[in-house]
Order: structure tokens, then sequence, then C-alpha cells
């Protein structure tokens, strides 16, 4: 008993890290701008078709692609802000949202375009599967939670230590103040975009490495990523960390031991009892 | 006098040749319809449909065509992508018959969107003949121009069943897309035949047919410690139950009714990973299995489309051969009616891929279903084996559809 | 006193609605329209909690099934007459809504927005898995069209595509009559003023939360009715019409259409089921087409096409007069 528990939790991990990174990419551009970025999961999916590309025709090893795959989200992430975003930043903030549906469509429409409707599979040679006490631990699940802690060690440095991790700091916590300041808030949102984009490719690459990249994919981690930032509150940098981990294990043990047929149901639910009764989410400030 | 009587004999047989000559090169056109998933998740099984039809309709041509009462017919095949969705495969089954008059649709791979056009389909005057859908409702209603070349699922359910007790298998786990109601129709008649020989069903996991990751319901059942697993799902989340199975080191051998190619396989899992798992269905395309047509059907195949053709596409391919035969028999293709009575009468055409058991010597049954022979496929080094024939009963299968008509 | 362009315009609107059938000669097309017709009702709908309210809602599609479901399940295994269940169904789902709305519109903005896309997939979900009462994804066959009308002698059916067409007719003119009498109601303009400004709204006393719940349950028994129209036309019913992609064309109508304005969801509502069929050639570039028409249109014409129209109507009417004197 003790054993199945430990391994779903172990289970839920691997995936809960994948949630945790695309909540990362959309709490950041939540807190400091305020646009729910809903285009995220597709460009998350872009990220992991590119890196399927790159192993499969280019014959680069996983990591490699995956770094150029999150570089080539850095640049699409610059391209959104500008072009998408950017010019409605002072209308109502009901014409942002469309703004982020219309791109989902367009980004999802040119991921079908370009890759096609099947579904991918990046191949990795993380095959090994290790007894740990009668707990299957797989490689590939190892190193997908090991690469979400690095990118976080990475985003959390950048955050705290650097100058322009220090302005981000400063539009998402006043942004009149900071633009007095001498804030340059336009280059503030380029580099929250790129950043928020290129962890997004890094998830799509793990789910793609992990799971499997198909149209359709993008939205559900989308929505399951926005469950976590509601359930850890939106802006919240710890509150997605420990959102995604929480999520991904709840819905393993959900699956294991109440119902597997109602497995995504789980996060919808969470989601649905947080705004009820605590909307500010469990790590968020009450406003 | 003489010279002007011979000539005019010359001019006039001269005349009456060309123009026996233009009446035998009375080609026309006959245009059929394809109504089946280009795209999307049911394109693993309807694409390669697709292009089987419109192999066997250039082979036809290249042969001359269909020669039915004096008329020569040309095919033109019409493909439209119903996605698997009911409200496409409505619409643009409605297209092909009042836009483009098509009078004969084919294909149909999918069973949510082929019951959909089931729906209305006895109203028109045209012929539908589905394929790889394995819903049984479809044919259990007695629609009477309507025809399927797949076995409903059940039918090989029991077939499945006796056969995993004979290997003797006492408990077994099922983890499948229990929500689509022909998996669940195939695991009930599994489920039957295999506790009359006092084996258990242990556990039913349920996953979604977007699902990937079906870890968490392989940790339980894995907790349960059956001596095999049952999959019983479409291939692109099968494959990941396999693989995932590995994963978590269980180690119990591997029953399947999934359906796919050795390349939609690896591209999820490792030939290693698949290595025993046993896939129990309609002796679908396998090469050893089958007579010479699949030999020459899948070099074909492989050759036009760049890629192998997948097991189920053969269901397509004699349908067209099943129409050709009947036009022929019915002298025109221009009364469905007629060729509809043709079909009953029809026994297995020469041409066809897979191995059906007629029933009272005829390809059909009295509900419109042809039953093909069951298999037991072995994953082995990297290719499906055929390792047994499932004893199969298609009369006693086709009296119980018909007891299913309310 | 003149009659006005407009009064022209609405009147030659309705007899060219009532003698379409007769014009019509691709029977095809007329399928096409009534389903047309039925979006036009579904439109009204998002338009009333999206256009007035400024509150956009992704559930509707996920409304949509549930008025679908109640409608056919009581046809189909209670027997109960179509008629009957056709006004059942967009109480029931009003009711549903009320259940839903509760929890959602305690939230603003884009809070809202992303919880109704989660009600949408878990009525999704839920209609797919619990197939001991939906069918699943096998779906439920045979449902039926409504009952034949004898007035005086004459029998109106319903069975065929003419008879169904003046019924998502009448259905979509009573989606828009509903939808105008809000407008032009104290109501309606407390939902415009809870778009424009909702903490001013609320700084004057008004309890918006109850204005928001109203509109939004009105919008979801719009799409419960349009879901059992649906239904009942096509005969079969599983989930796959009711996911959120269909929710997100129901908002692409309303901002094509023109948001706010109530000819805008007609337009929309015709733009979303007939672009894919001339645009089928292109099928690949349809979403990116869509999408990209969604942010031009958001970016630089706002308020969609109905107004935009009404603008360069205007503006040659008035050059039209100055020309001549």
């Amino acid at each position: 008993m003790i054993v199945e528990i430990l391994q779903q939790m172990l289970n839920g991990l691997a995936i809960g890290s994948v949630y945790t990174l695309i909540a990362l990419g959309l709490t950041v551009v939540f807190g400091i701008l305020g646009i729910a970025h809903f285009a995220h999961g597709s460009v998350a999916m872009s990220g992991g078709y590119l890196t399927f590309v790159f192993t499969e025709r280019l014959g680069m090893s996983f990591f490699p692609a995956m770094a150029m795959a999150m570089l080539a989200g850095a640049v699409v992430g610059l391209l959104i802000e500008r072009l998408a975003y950017r010019p409605v930043r002072d209308a109502p903030h009901i014409n942002a949202f469309i703004i982020a549906l219309g791109l989902t469509m367009m980004i999802e429409g040119i991921n079908l375009l370009v890759f096609g409707a099947d579904q991918v599979v990046i191949q990795t040679p993380y095959r090994g599967v290790f007894d740990v006490g009668g707990i299957a631990v797989a490689e590939l699940r190892l190193q997908v939670i090991m690469t979400t802690v690095v990118l976080i060690g990475v985003i959390a440095y950048l955050i705290s230590r650097t100058k322009t991790g220090k302005s981000i700091r400063a539009v998402a916590q006043n942004r009149p103040a900071a633009v007095l300041m001498g804030v340059n808030v336009n280059q503030v949102s380029a580099v929250v975009f790129s950043v928020s984009s290129a962890l997004g490719a890094a998830a799509g690459a793990l789910v793609g490495a992990l799971l499997a990249i198909a149209p359709g994919v993008g939205e559900g981690l989308a929505v399951k990523g926005f469950a976590v930032l509601i359930l850890g509150g939106l802006g919240s940098i710890p509150g997605a960390i420990v959102g995604g981990l929480v999520l991904g294990v709840s819905e393993s043990l959900a699956a294991g031991f109440i119902s597997s047929a109602y497995k995504d149901v789980i996060a919808f639910l969470v989601m649905i009892f947080v705004l009820l009764f605590r909307p500010e989410g469990l790590l968020g400030k009450r406003s | 006098m003489l010279r002007r009587k011979l000539g005019m004999l010359v001019a006039a047989s001269l005349l009456g040749a060309t123009l026996c000559i233009n009446a035998q090169a009375a080609d026309k056109e006959l245009v059929i319809g394809i109504n089946d998933a280009l795209t999307g998740p049911g394109a693993v099984y309807g694409l390669p449909q697709a292009n089987a039809v419109q192999m066997g309709a250039d082979e036809i041509n290249a042969s001359g065509g269909i020669k039915a009462g004096g008329d020569t017919y040309k095919l033109r095949v019409i493909s439209n992508d119903d996605k698997a969705n009911p409200t496409e495969a409505t619409n643009s089954a409605r297209k092909l018959i009042d836009r483009d008059g098509v009078k004969y649709l084919l294909g149909f791979c999918c069973s949510g969107s082929t019951s959909a056009v089931a729906s209305f389909i006895e109203r028109e005057n045209v012929v539908m003949l589905v394929g790889n859908a394995a819903e049984r409702a479809i044919t259990a209603k007695g629609i009477p121009n309507l025809f399927r070349t797949r076995p409903p699922a059940d039918f090989t359910g029991s077939a499945a069943g006796v056969f995993v007790a004979k290997r003797g298998v006492k408990t077994i786990a099922v983890i499948g897309s229990l929500d689509v109601s022909f998996y669940t129709q195939y695991l009930e008649a599994f489920e039957r035949e295999f506790a009359k020989s006092g084996g258990k069903i242990l556990a039913k996991e349920t996953f979604g047919l977007k699902d990937r990751d079906m870890t968490p319901q392989l940790t339980k059942v894995r907790a349960l410690n059956p001596e095999a697993l049952l999959v019983l799902g479409y291939v692109e989340p099968s494959a990941f139950v396999y693989r995932q199975a590995i994963e978590l080191g269980m180690k119990m051998p591997r029953y399947g009714f999934t359906s796919g190619s050795e390349e939609q396989f690896l591209r999820v899992a490792s030939s290693e990973q698949m290595e025993g798992v046993w896939d129990l269905r309609p002796t679908e395309l396998t090469v050893e299995a089958l007579n010479a047509n699949a030999k020459t059907y899948v070099a074909n195949y492989t050759k036009k489309f760049g890629a192998p053709p997948s097991p189920s596409s053969p269901y397509a391919y004699d349908q067209l051969y099943v129409l050709k035969q009947a036009i022929e028999r019915a002298g025109s293709a221009d009364d469905p009616k007629k060729v509809i009575a043709e079909i009953r009468k029809l026994g297995v055409p020469r041409e066809a891929v897979m191995k059906y058991l007629p029933v009272g010597g005829m390809m059909f049954d009295v509900n419109g279903q042809a039953y093909t022979s069951n298999g037991a496929f072995q994953w082995q080094k990297g290719k499906w084996v055929y390792v047994a024939d499932l004893p199969s009963d298609p009369a006693a299968y086709s009296q119980f559809l018909l007891s299913l008509r309310k | 006193m003149r009659p006005s362009l407009q009064s022209f315009g609405i009147a030659g609107l309705v007899v060219a609605a009532l003698c379409l059938p007769w014009v019509v000669t691709v029977p095809y097309f007329l399928q096409l329209i009534i389903l047309a017709l039925i979006w036009v009702v579904l439109a009204q709908g998002q338009n009333l909690i999206q256009g007035f309210t400024g509150y956009v809602s992704i559930a509707q599609a996920g409304f949509m099934g549930v008025g679908a479901y109640c409608s056919t399940l009581l046809t189909v295994k209670l027997g109960w007459s179509v008629w009957l269940t056709l006004g059942i169904a967009p109480l029931f789902t009003a009711f549903f809504a009320v259940l839903v709305g509760y929890p959602s519109l305690r939230v603003k903005g884009h809070y809202f927005a992303i919880v109704t896309l989660a009600y949408n997939m878990v009525i999704y979900i839920i209609l797919f898995t619990y197939a001991a009462l939906t069918g699943g994804e096998a779906g439920i066959s045979s449902v039926p069209r409504p009952a034949d009308i004898s007035i005086g002698g004459v029998v109106l059916s319903f069975s065929g595509r003419i008879g169904y067409y003046y019924l998502v007719l009448a259905a979509a003119g009573l989606a828009t009559l509903i939808c105008a009498l809000i407008l032009h109601s104290r109501v309606g303009r407390i939902l415009v003023a809870i778009r424009q400004n909702e903490t001013l709204t609320e700084a004057i006393g008004v309890s918006a939360w109850r204005y928001k719940l109203f509109a939004f349950v009105v919008s979801a028994s719009l799409a419960g009715l349009a879901g059992a129209l649906y239904a009942h036309f096509i005969g079969f019913l599983n989930p796959d019409p009711f996911g959120v992609d269909q929710s997100l064309n129901a908002i692409l109508a309303v901002i094509l259409g023109g948001s706010g304005t109530l000819m805008g969801p007609v337009v929309g509502a015709f733009a979303v089921v007939f672009l894919p069929e001339y645009l089928r050639v292109a099928e690949t570039y349809r979403l990116v087409m869509y999408g990209l028409i969604l942010v031009v249109a958001t970016i630089f014409m706002p308020r969609g096409l109905v107004p935009l129209a009404a603008q360069l109507g205007q503006r040659l009417v008035a050059a039209f007069r100055k020309t001549n004197g």
C-alpha cells in the first residue's frame, strides 16, 4: 500500500514538474503585466515540436535540442509581446484576453501546418528503470524533475540577483512608480515574455519526451497551468512551484485511488473549489 | 452497278462499325464518395482507408473500369474529411449526396461519425459501406442500405476470451478506453468466455482517447498482482500503456485489442518494450495469415504512398471490390436498389484482401454484416507475427446480432 | 413621415428570410443555413454576456451540450414530446447556469473566463465519461424531430428540412428579440455600464453581481435552446460538438459580427458556419486565419464588422445626400 502511494506520488511529481514550468511562464506574465496569456500552451507545443525536429532531423541530442528550442521560444515571446499584446496594453482587459485566444488559434494553426496533425513523441536515450524498494523509478522521469529544478533555480537567480530582475520586481509591485523611477516598461515586458516563452518551450520539450505532443494538448496544458495559478496565487512564483507539484501529485493519487475516468476533472474541481473559498490561492496575499 | 452497290455496302459497314465502336467506347463516370477521418485522432484508421480506396479505384480504371450492362464506368473518387466528428460527418455525407450526386459512400473508420450518418442514411437512395468502425449498433438496426466489412468488436471479444483462458491465465486486469462502447462490448464478450473457464477480472481501469499518461492506472493495477494485462484502446494511447507498463517494472504478459502497424507502435515505444505483446483482433492485414492478394496489396500500397498500410485499411479496399462486383452483376450503376440486391447475394470477391467467413455461403449476413476470421498476433523482434487462429462462429453471432433489433 | 432606412432593411430581411427555402436550389445549402440559424441563437447568447456585459464566457458550447442532452434524453428515454422538451431544455440549462455562475461571477475578468473554460471542460468530460446516461462517444441515435402540427386542416411537418428551417428561423428571431428587449431596458443599460466601468457601477449602489448572473443565465439558456434544436436536427447526439473549440467559435462569431450590437451575432453566426465551407480548400489555413482575424480585429476594429459596416453605410448615405443637394 505504501509502495503504491509512493509510486503514484513519484509519477505525479514528474508531470507536476511540467505543470510547474507552464505555470511559471504564465505567472510571470500575469503577475507583472496583468495578461492572461492563454496562448502559452500552444507556444509550449511549438517548443516541443521544434525539439522533435532538432533531435530527429538534425540528430541533436535531447538537451541541446531543448536549449535551441528555448531560444526560439524566447524570440517568439518577443514577437508576441511586440506585435500582439503591446498594441492593446492600454485598452480594456477583455481585449488582451481576446488577443490571447486569437493567438492560441494562430499558433495551433501554424503548428498544424508546419508539423502536421500526427502525434509526436521525442525519443530519448533515458530508458533505464531503477527499482528502489519496490518503487519503479524511471530514468526519464528523474531527468524531467531535475531539469525543472535547474530551470527554477535559473529563474530565481534572474529575478533576485540581476538588475533586470530588479526592474521586473519593481514593475510587478507598482507600475506607475516604476515608470517614474525610470524603469523601461517596454524592456521589462519584452524580457518577461521571452523568459516566459522560453520556459514554455522547455515544458513542451519535456512533455514531448515524457508523453506526446499533438494538436489540442497545448490547450489542456494552458488550462491546467491556470488552475495551478489559481491554486498557488496569481502572480506568485512560489505558488506556481508548489501548486504545480501539488496538482500533479493529486491527479496521480486521485486517478489511482478514486477514479481514472475523471482524472482531468480533478484540476478543474480544485480550481473551482479554491475560487469559491480562497480566491487568492494557497500562497497568495489577500487583496 | 455492282461497283456502286459494293461501294454502298462497304460504306454502310464502315458506318455501322464506327457506330458500334463508338457505342462500346461509351465511357461513363462513376463517382464514389469517401467519408472518413483524414485528420485528427481517427486519421490513423481513416486516412489509410481513404488511400486504399483511391488505390483500388486507380487499379480498376487501369484495367478498363467497371463493365456493367454494356457501359464501362471509370471511377472518380471524392474524399471528404469528417475528422471523426459527427456533425462534420453528417455535413460531408449530405454534401456528397445532395451536391455531388454520389450514390455510393465508402470508408467510415470511426464509430461516432459513422453512427451519425447511419441515423439518416435509410431515407436516402444510396449505398453506405462501412469499414473500420466497430460499434455493434451500426449493423444491429437492420438498415437495408448499409453494409459493413469489419466485424463488430464483441465478435472478436468472445474468441479472445476463450484464447486467453486456454493459455492458463486465471486472473487478468483490464485497462482500456472503456467509455467507448465497442471496447466495452468486446470486454463483455471476453469476460463471458473467460469466466466460463474460471477466469477472473481483477480491475477495469479507464483512460481517455487523448490520454497519454496511464501510470496512475498501471500503478493501481500493479498492486493487484494480476497474471496478465488486457489493453483495449486506439493505437496511440495503447502504445503508451505498453511502454509505461515496462517503465513500472511490470513483467506479466500483455494482451490487447488495438490493431496498429509496427510503425505506429514504434513511434512511441521501443521494440524491446513491445516484445511479447499480443494483439487479439480480426485477422487483418498480416501477410502470413492471408493470401497472395495481401502481399500484392502491401507492396502496391507501400510503393504508392511511401508507408506501409495500416492493418485495417483493407476493409475499405474490399468495399470497393464488393461494389464493383455488385455493379457488374446488377448490370448498371444507376439504381442503388439493384446494386443492394446483388450485394446481399454476393460471395467473397476474389480480389478481397481480408479473409472473410461467409454466412450461408454469402459474404454479408441478413444484417448486412461481413465476418473476418479472428487471429492471435504477437510482437516478436519488431514485427507482428501471426501465431494462431481464434476460433469463431459467425453463424451464431449473426443470429445474436439479429436478435438485438428492437 | 419617411420610413427609415433601417425599417426598410429589416422588412426586406424578413421577407427574404420567409421566402428563402423556395429560392435556394441546392438542398445542401439549406442544411448550412439551418445550422447557421441555430448558431444565431447561440451567438446572441454569447453576445449578451460578452458583448453587452463585457465578460468573456468560454462555456457556451458546454451549455449547448447541457440543453442538447436534456432534450434528447427526455424524448428518447422517456418519450416526452419534442415541443415540450424544446421548452424545458433552456429552463434546465438556466438552472444549471445558476449553479455554475454563482461561484464564477464572484471573480472578475480573467479569472471568470478561465473558470468558464474549466466548466466547459468538466461538462465535456462528464458527457463523455458518464456513458451509462449519455451514451458516451458512441452517442444516442434516432433523436426525433418535433411532431407535426395541424392547424385547421393544414399539416405542418418538421421532419423535412423546409419545416425545420421555419422552426429555427422563429427561434433565431425570438433570441434576437429577447436580446433587443434586454438591451433597451434598464437591465440592459446597467449591463453596459458594468462593461464600461464595473467599479463605478458598484460605487453608485448597483449590485452588479445580480445583473451579471442574470446575463449569464439568459445567455446559457439561449445556448441550451440552440443545443436542443441542434440535436433534434442532426438526429444523432454525442459530446463531440460541445468542446472548448466550439466555445471559442462562439466568441469569434461575436467579435467578427460586432460585440454589443443586435445584428452582429447574426452576421457572425453565418460567417462561422459558412466560412469553413468556402475555405475548405484552405482548410489547413483556417485556424491561422481565424486567429489572425481575431487578433487584427481586436487591435484595429474592436467593435466588429456590423458597426464598421454601419459606419460605412452612414458615410455613403451622407455622401449621396450631399451630391443630391
